[in-house]
This record gives C-alpha cells, sequence and structure tokens, in this order.
C-alpha cells in the first residue's frame, strides 16, 4: 500500500477517534486501559519531586523540627478554638434546617492527594492528581487546598485523574458573594494571569474590592460556602451592560502540592454519571458562550423557582457564622439575585 | 539476541524519554518555548529508519501522546501521522541536508505540528484561541535539533539498530 493512501486511512481513523470521544463515552474505556501503560511515566516524571520532598524529611535538624512541631501545636490549638466556636454553629444550624425541614447536605470527608504535573499546553489549567479510581476519585468531585477551592475532577484514571483548574477559561464556578449573597458565576481569565472574572454582572450589583466569592453550591458539583477568591477590581464602563469584576483566587494554584479532593455525598454520586440531569454550566464538556450561558442562567432560574420555598432561603442559616450581616438581611436578598442575573 | 530486539528497547527508550521531557514541568513563562520532544524524535527515526517507524508507528505514539495530555483521544495521533508522512516522503532528501537545512526542515515541521494540534483542539473546543506566541515551540525545537540529531544517531550506531 502507498504511502499515501495509508495516511488517508489513519487521517480518516484519527477523525473517527477524535468524533468518537467527543461525542460518546464508548472509548473511556479504551483512555482508562490507555491509563495503565502512560501511569509509569507520571511516575518517572514525578521522581525528582518526590525525592527533594524525601530529602527534606530525612534530613533536617532536630531544632527544626522542634520548632516546626511547636508551631504546628499553635496552629493546632488555634484550629481547635475555632472548632468548638463550628461545633456549636453546627448544632445550631441543624436545629435552625430541620425548624425549616431542609436536608443536611454538608458532607466533610476528604481524600488527600498530591498534584503530580500540570497540563503542558499552554491553552489549558489542569492538574495532574496521584489519586485515581483504585482510590475511589469519581469525575466531578472537588479539589480544594488548605485555602480555597480549586478546581473538579474531569478525567479518572488508573492511578492518577485530572482536574480542571477553576481559573481555566472553560470553567465556570458558580459563586455568592459572602457580604451579602449576591450570586455569580466566576469563569477563568482568558488571559495568561491565572484570574476569575465575574460574567454578567449588572452594573448596579454590590460587589466591592476585597469581597470574599463563596461557594454557593447551585449546580451541585461544588460543596456550599467553600472560599472561592477575593475580589481585586471593580470597572464600571457605561459602555458595557455589564460590571467588569475580576478576583483572585485563594486557593495556592501554583505554590501547592498537597490537595484534597472532598468526597460526594451519596445522592451526589449518582447525579454526576454522564447521563445525569445536573444543571448543565458546570458541565466542562460544554464551551461556554455569551448566547448559552444566558440560556443557562434562565434555567436555573427555572429551577430554582420550581423548587420548594425553603430551598431559596437555605443560605440564611448556614451564613449566621460567617462575616455576613443578620440573617434576615441574607434571606430578603437572596430571592432577589436570579433577578438581578437576568 | 538479535538486533532487531535490541532495536526496538532503543526506540522504545527515547520514546520513553520524550515523552518524559514533555510532562516535566514548565514554569509559567517558559511554557511556550517547550519544543515538542516527541514529534522531534519521530522525525528522527521516521528520518533513519522510514521501513520501520512508519505512520501507523506515529498514530499509536501520538495515541500515547493524547492520554498524557488528557486531550481529546486522536488529536495528537492525526497530527502525529501527518508529520510522519511528510518526513517519510522527504526522508531520502533530509539525509543529504546539512544540520542547519534539517534545522529549517523540523521548523517548518513542528510549526506545522502545532499548528494542527491548536486548530483541532480549538475545533473540538478544547482551547480558546489565544496569540500565537504557542509557535515559538517551533523554534525551540529547530535549536535544540543539532544536538538532538547527533545524540540519537549516536544512540543508533552504538546500538546497532537497524
Amino acid at each position: 500500500m502507498s504511502l499515501e493512501y495509508r495516511v488517508a486511512a489513519f487521517v480518516v481513523l484519527s477523525v473517527a477517534v477524535m468524533f468518537a470521544d467527543s461525542r460518546f463515552d464508548y472509548l473511556d474505556r479504551v483512555r482508562y486501559s490507555l491509563g495503565f501503560l502512560t501511569a509509569p511515566v507520571y511516575w518517572v516524571a514525578d521522581t525528582p519531586a518526590r525525592i527533594s520532598y524525601w530529602i527534606d524529611d530525612v534530613f533536617v535538624s532536630h531544632g527544626d523540627l522542634i520548632e516546626e512541631n511547636e508551631r504546628l501545636r499553635e496552629e493546632l490549638l488555634f484550629a481547635q478554638r475555632e472548632l468548638q466556636l463550628l461545633a456549636g454553629l453546627a448544632t445550631e444550624n441543624s436545629r435552625l434546617r430541620a425548624l425549616q425541614e431542609a436536608s443536611a447536605s454538608v458532607d466533610g470527608r476528604v481524600l488527600t492527594a498530591e498534584i503530580i504535573n500540570i497540563s503542558s499546553s499552554p491553552g489549558s489549567r489542569r492538574v495532574l492528581i496521584n489519586r485515581g479510581a483504585t482510590d475511589g476519585v469519581l469525575e466531578g468531585q472537588a479539589l480544594l487546598d488548605a485555602h480555597g477551592l480549586m478546581g473538579q475532577v474531569v478525567e479518572v484514571l488508573p492511578f492518577t485523574s485530572w482536574v480542571m483548574l477553576i481559573t481555566d477559561s472553560r470553567h465556570g464556578t458558580p459563586v455568592q458573594v459572602n457580604r451579602n449573597g449576591e450570586r455569580a458565576i466566576a469563569r477563568g481569565s482568558r488571559g495568561d494571569i491565572p484570574e476569575l472574572e465575574l460574567e454578567y454582572v449588572p452594573d448596579t450589583s454590590d460587589i466591592e474590592v476585597g469581597d470574599l466569592l463563596v461557594s454557593s453550591g447551585l449546580g451541585q458539583r461544588f460543596p456550599k460556602d467553600y472560599p472561592v477568591a477575593e475580589v481585586i477590581s471593580v470597572v464600571h464602563d457605561r459602555g458595557q451592560p455589564f460590571a467588569r469584576i475580576r478576583a483572585r483566587p485563594l486557593a495556592q494554584m501554583d505554590r501547592t502540592r498537597h490537595v484534597m479532593l472532598l468526597a460526594l455525598s451519596a445522592d451526589d454520586s449518582q447525579r454526576i454519571g454522564p447521563s445525569s440531569a445536573a444543571p448543565v454550566w458546570l458541565d466542562t464538556n460544554q464551551q461556554f458562550s455569551s448566547t448559552s450561558i444566558v440560556d443557562q442562567i434562565e434555567e436555573q432560574i427555572d429551577e430554582l423557582s420550581a423548587q420548594p420555598h425553603e430551598e431559596v432561603v437555605n443560605p440564611a442559616p448556614e451564613s449566621v457564622g460567617l462575616d455576613s450581616p443578620m440573617p434576615s438581611e441574607v434571606a430578603d436578598t437572596v430571592p432577589e439575585a436570579p433577578t438581578g442575573q437576568e | 539476541m538479535n538486533q532487531r530486539a535490541s532495536g526496538r528497547w532503543v526506540i522504545f527508550l527515547s520514546f520513553f524519554v520524550a515523552y518524559l521531557l514533555a510532562i516535566v514541568p514548565f514554569p509559567e513563562w517558559a511554557m511556550n518555548y517547550r519544543p515538542q520532544w516527541v514529534a522531534m524524535v519521530l522525525i528522527y527515526w521516521a528520518m533513519a529508519l522510514p521501513y520501520r517507524v512508519g505512520i501507523g508507528f506515529a498514530w499509536t505514539a501520538g495515541l500515547m501522546m493524547d492520554i498524557l495530555e488528557g486531550s481529546l483521544l486522536g488529536l495528537n495521533a492525526l497530527a502525529l501521522a501527518i508529520i510522519a508522512y511528510i518526513t517519510l516522503s522527504l526522508h531520502q532528501r533530509l539525509r543529504m541536508f546539512s544540520s542547519l537545512q534539517q534545522s529549517g526542515v523540523v521548523l517548518a515541521l513542528i510549526g506545522l505540528h502545532l499548528m494542527m494540534t491548536h486548530w483541532m483542539k480549538i475545533a473540538t473546543e478544547q482551547a480558546v484561541a489565544s496569540s500565537l506566541l504557542f509557535l515559538l515551540g517551533a523554534l525551540s525545537s529547530a535549536f535544540i535539533w543539532p544536538w538532538m540529531f547527533v545524540l540519537l544517531r549516536q544512540m543508533r550506531r552504538s546500538f546497532g539498530v537497524r
């Protein structure tokens, strides 16, 4: 067979494979099996980092250890104090929830993981973690570091998984302003700086520089009330229909190695499947375009209005302990937010 | 031990190292300068041993790259198959070229490879259109080519890969 025919055959084959991979999930099994072949490459590539961590662990002076131990003990004390406060708040919260007959959805199970690689293509912001299907990782699980939300698992391989960071330009994170409950969608910036942009926020919205953005839990991919980002600039341009708001993620995307995977609660894991009814704006297979996002927000509003009333106001008791105004104020602002986003 | 078996070992090792180099984390500012190691190794073997490293080999190598990168299956496979095709049809001329001329051809081939993967990523919505700075990777690949060529040729000769 001549060279031309062979290359034509392989081009056709590639296009077929690409089409099948993007449209259907027949090839997930192939991808998964090939993951066994690529695992050693990652393992070797990560060796220098592992050795340097090992050296750090082994060759450390006694004095340094004592110092670190003391510091950690102090931190633990602080953390425990906060935990005591939280325990009180949690009981109060569950009591209030019980009053409203809303279900408790906060699930604290986590799995620690390490980032072992970052995506090599300049256009995307993804990281590889050292946990895979054998550790029980599922697509859609949220990744956190000690400071905030980092991203979500988009592809699970046998021993590793790809995580799309919230700063990827194809990723949208549903957030709300911690101060007043104003809701928005934070999308990864298209530029070189890893930042978030709040999309389609009306000029009149009350968002200021320094505001803390927490995950709103809408979309049901990310748990509620985890810190996401801090607003660093708000530009009101009269020529533009929306305010331009940029935010810096709180998670230390490019410095941290140790991260946490948040376990999905039992009913969530059913929801995450490819044929799930999870709201579409967090489906990372979809490109966000300006037309589709309006549809998506409308869908979101439809869904919200279809839900019973207590679902809409339940942010109120949760945010009692946080730096937010009185619950009554929050409850007042929240039902208005969807109309503001439209 | 026949030579064919030992030869395969050398080729696989060179690809393994290329994969490693391809995924080793780079600092953010150097991301665009990352040479396309796998494509370069492929160009070398397709030029030196066209009867062993053909389009099918290139396609499989690209499929592995897709898994490593986590990109759409078949994307790198398609690009590498085309690169292999061009190299195979030019291989006799390429062998006669001086190293500078070879670098020029590598610049064009890697540039084409980067363009193809970029277009396909945009078409399949895996990336957003950005500046053309990613083509700097072709420049760094062409710059590294002469050294890599000498190294791989040395390896091929001393292990008797035919």
